[in-house]
């Protein structure tokens, strides 16, 4: 490592703070990080309310709130480059979701109209005024490095870090969560799609050969696969893969609705009904970003009424 | 020069999509290692259909002239080129 340490600011926006804890992941790494890096500014470990200049600012959430947007422009201001650290940052996260309702809407919902509140009302001193809509951080200010992951595995933090402080292009595969998977994947005479709830399902067989909808297949590797080994089909939480990303035809519902059209008897068009009408959920890490939001097969609005004219 | 095609074993999940996918021929499955390998690599006409099929992406293609993709959206694929 160098004998001079680079200094580093770590701010979060709208984030739940994994990302942050997962830096602590590095276990006995992190030493070795501190060797070589001067932490300056990280709300999470210190109370250190000013951000210095520094070479490398890491920035987890997404830009949801006014002060958000003030933090992140500072924050740029400030370092000289900037690593979009986690999916809300890449893509907007699952904040995105708000992006179905009005802020009218879910003020409302969260506040006045809550099934556990009554007589509420919505709040006048607001601490940060929320945005139009949720914003990915390329939206607000120009990122060099993207990271995604929720959180990204401490192994391509590591790598990414150490890259970045040595000048050197990091190695990271752009293979999806399949690629670490330790399911086979099978032909079968399955029909239907299963829940995966109703009864046992096979540890060691694909989701996709079983009927169960899983996003592994479209999404980018920074998980280390870890919830298809527990028996959790992947939902998808590092973001798309980046065929996916780069191909306007290309998407997320197609592609799995192929593949497991492929290894089962469900027809491609029963797949993609059923991931339309959990579009909120399998949607949910990527559609703020416009790489997956300005799709033009992207309708998910659409699918929504379809879904509430239906219920 | 030829066309390179290799497979990243570990990520292989056996699901023999690119052995069915392939116009020409290039893969084969080895049923004893529930994996696919490439056994005729000199037939390959570089459709990349096994590699954008692959649900693993662990399908590696080199040695081809790559045709401009008209409806690749260049500014998000310059930003991929900046993702660790």
């Amino acid at each position: 490592m160098t004998t001079t340490k680079v200094s580093v600011n770590v701010e979060w926006l709208s984030a739940c703070g994994g990302c942050d804890t997962s830096l602590v992941d590095l276990h006995e790494k992190i030493l070795q990080l501190f060797d070589a890096v001067q932490i300056q500014h990280w709300p999470l470990i210190t109370d250190i309310k000013e951000r210095p200049k520094a070479k490398i600012g890491l920035i987890s959430g997404a830009v949801r709130s006014q002060h958000d947007h003030k933090v992140a422009v500072e924050m740029r201001e400030r370092c000289d480059a900037i690593v979009a650290f986690g999916t809300c940052a890449v893509y907007g996260g699952i904040s995105a979701a708000s992006l179905a309702h009005s802020n009218a809407e879910i003020l409302d919902r969260v506040y006045v109209h809550n099934p556990t509140t009554v007589g509420g009302a919505a709040p006048k001193n607001t601490v940060a005024v929320l945005e139009d809509k949720v914003l990915p951080l390329d939206e607000v200010i120009p990122v060099d490095l993207y990271l995604p992951g929720c959180p990204p595995h401490a192994n391509f933090t590591f790598e990414a870090l150490a890259a970045v402080i040595a000048g050197r292009v990091p190695k990271a595969r752009d293979e999806s969560v399949c690629g670490r998977c330790k399911r086979t994947m099978k032909k079968t005479e399955v029909a239907a799609i299963d829940s995966g709830y109703a009864h046992p399902m096979d540890p060691s067989l694909c989701f996709l050969s079983q009927g169960q909808i899983c996003l592994g297949s479209v999404t980018l590797d920074r998980c280390l696969s870890p919830c298809t080994e527990v028996g959790a089909a992947c939902t998808g939480c590092a973001g798309p893969t980046m065929q996916i990303l780069t191909e306007p035809n290309r998407d997320l519902r197609t592609e799995v609705a192929e593949r497991m059209s492929l290894l089962t008897k469900i027809p491609a068009a029963k797949v993609v009904e059923t991931m339309e009408a959990g579009a909120k959920s399998h949607y949910a890490y990527a559609m703020a970003t416009k790489m997956v939001g300005s799709k033009p097969t992207f309708l998910i609005k659409k699918w929504i009424e379809k879904i509430e004219a239906t219920t | 020069m030829s066309v390179q095609v290799t497979i990243r074993e570990e990520a292989c999940r056996g699901c023999q999509m690119c052995v069915d996918v392939c116009p020409t021929k290039v893969f084969t499955y080895d049923d004893a290692a529930a994996k696919a390998r490439v056994s005729g690599v000199e037939d390959c006409i570089a459709c990349l259909s096994c590699v954008y099929l692959c649900p693993s992406m662990a399908i590696n293609e080199a040695g081809y002239t790559a045709v401009k993709n008209f409806y690749r959206d260049l500014d998000f694929s310059r930003r991929m080129e900046r993702f660790l």
